[in-house]
């Protein structure tokens, strides 16, 4: 399986006005989201919060706990991150920055977890390098792209968080395995299997790539690392 | 169920429930009791299944599920001395939780169903084929219960005859 478009020299990403529609057509399905369902787990499409924080658990093996970090969360909706970090590793001093598109969406995070060291910004892509990077469901909903500007904006999206982490950084998606479901998932939902953006971190953005595929959910995670001396 | 919420929301309930415990998205459910320890002695029963998001979809509806699942506790279950609410509980700790065995041992989507408390009042849990149309064995976890109706007009009764008895003293 290759990724739509690729092979050329030139990459996949889509020009300015495809990716600018894409962007804005994200935004405008999460802040409708929220808008209707709140900051709770189906405000970020989630089904609930269990499955949410096992998603972060997989996430969150990039990064090496022993000692303190800068994170990037991309994508973080209302900043469920941020208080499963303060829940989960309450010792651990970690330098957080969610990122987002959606003005709702930011709004939300910082009247509920804004602190000291816990921003949010309304952006398309981190404004800093951090330690790490980390984005939860984000590549999922296509918003009704067609599968090579998805790709594109995807590919984007990586490119931006190899510039923006000097160690690694974490990617989920929905594993492309609809005959192992009873249930035909929806169109609108982009569906891969893991090969094709291994080797587009690898060869493209000269990373080591680790798979995580086995906890339960018909998807998989990325574990992207930069190869860089710390 | 019965008496305790209405009639849809019994069928929304177990209808989420039959989902997420069901073939499909058991090897999930797993994987969420190995991390979290959704279901467990020192959680509220409750909590577990708000965690999961199996809430009665009507709204108005939420309260009264949590209070029928803390009614579990006036439940008689199929161990003795253990209350339908802790049996509830472990029946899910059991079917969720994977027990180092060689080679493993997959384990079985969870049913819900309901019985006719008349019947049996206990919450029981048991193994088989609960639907017809499919061959997949299951775990049965099965509540007890009555048509709402039945249950007020024994209720209505039973007041009936304190107040009979009142008035003969």
């Amino acid at each position: 399986m290759k990724l739509a478009g690729e092979g050329g020299s030139s990459g996949i990403e889509p020009d300015g006005n495809a990716l600018g529609r894409v962007y804005a057509d994200v935004e405008a399905y999460y802040s409708a989201r929220v808008a209707r369902y709140g900051a709770t787990p189906l405000g970020v499409d989630w089904s609930c919060q269990a499955t949410q924080m096992l998603r972060f658990v997989q996430l969150l093996k990039i990064c090496d706990f022993a000692a303190p970090f800068t994170l990037n969360d991309i994508g973080c909706g209302y900043g469920a991150l941020a208080a499963f970090l303060a829940m989960r590793y309450p010792n651990s001093k970690i330098d957080y920055l969610g990122v987002d598109l959606s003005h709702a969406m930011v709004s939300r995070a910082r009247r509920r977890f804004s602190g000291p060291d816990r921003r949010f910004v309304v952006r398309k892509a981190s404004p800093r390098i951090a330690d790490y990077s980390l984005a939860s469901g984000i590549m999922n909903v296509n918003c009704g792209h067609s599968r090579t500007t998805w790709e594109g904006y995807i590919a984007t999206i990586l490119r931006q968080m190899r510039r923006t982490s000097r160690r690694g950084f974490s990617v989920n998606f929905v594993v492309d395995a609809a005959r192992r479901s009873a249930e035909p998932l929806p169109d609108t939902l982009y569906r891969t299997s893991p090969q094709p953006w291994i080797r587009f971190c690898e060869r493209e953005l000269g990373c080591s790539v680790e798979t995580i595929d086995d906890y339960g959910m018909k998807e998989f995670t990325l574990l992207v690392k930069t190869n860089q001396a710390h | 169920m019965g008496r305790a919420i209405h009639d849809s929301t019994t069928l929304d309930v177990l209808s989420q429930l039959n989902k997420r415990f069901g073939p499909d998205e058991i090897a999930e459910m797993v994987a969420l009791q190995k991390e979290f320890t959704i279901f467990s002695a020192q959680r509220k029963l409750e909590d577990s299944f708000a965690l999961l998001g199996i809430d009665p979809c009507d709204r108005s509806e939420r309260d009264r599920w949590d209070r029928f699942l803390y009614s579990l506790k006036d439940y008689k279950s199929d161990i003795p001395n253990m209350n339908g609410y802790s049996r509830v509980i472990k029946a899910f700790q059991d079917a969720l939780t994977v027990v180092s065995h060689f080679p493993p041992i997959p384990k079985l989507p969870v049913y819900v169903d309901v019985h006719a408390m008349d019947e049996d009042d206990r919450v029981t849990v048991t193994e088989g084929r609960p639907l017809i149309f499919s061959v997949q064995p299951y775990v049965i976890l099965s509540i007890p219960t009555k048509p709402g109706r039945v249950a007020r007009q024994q209720a209505a009764d039973a007041a009936k005859k304190r107040r009979a008895a009142k008035t003969k003293k």
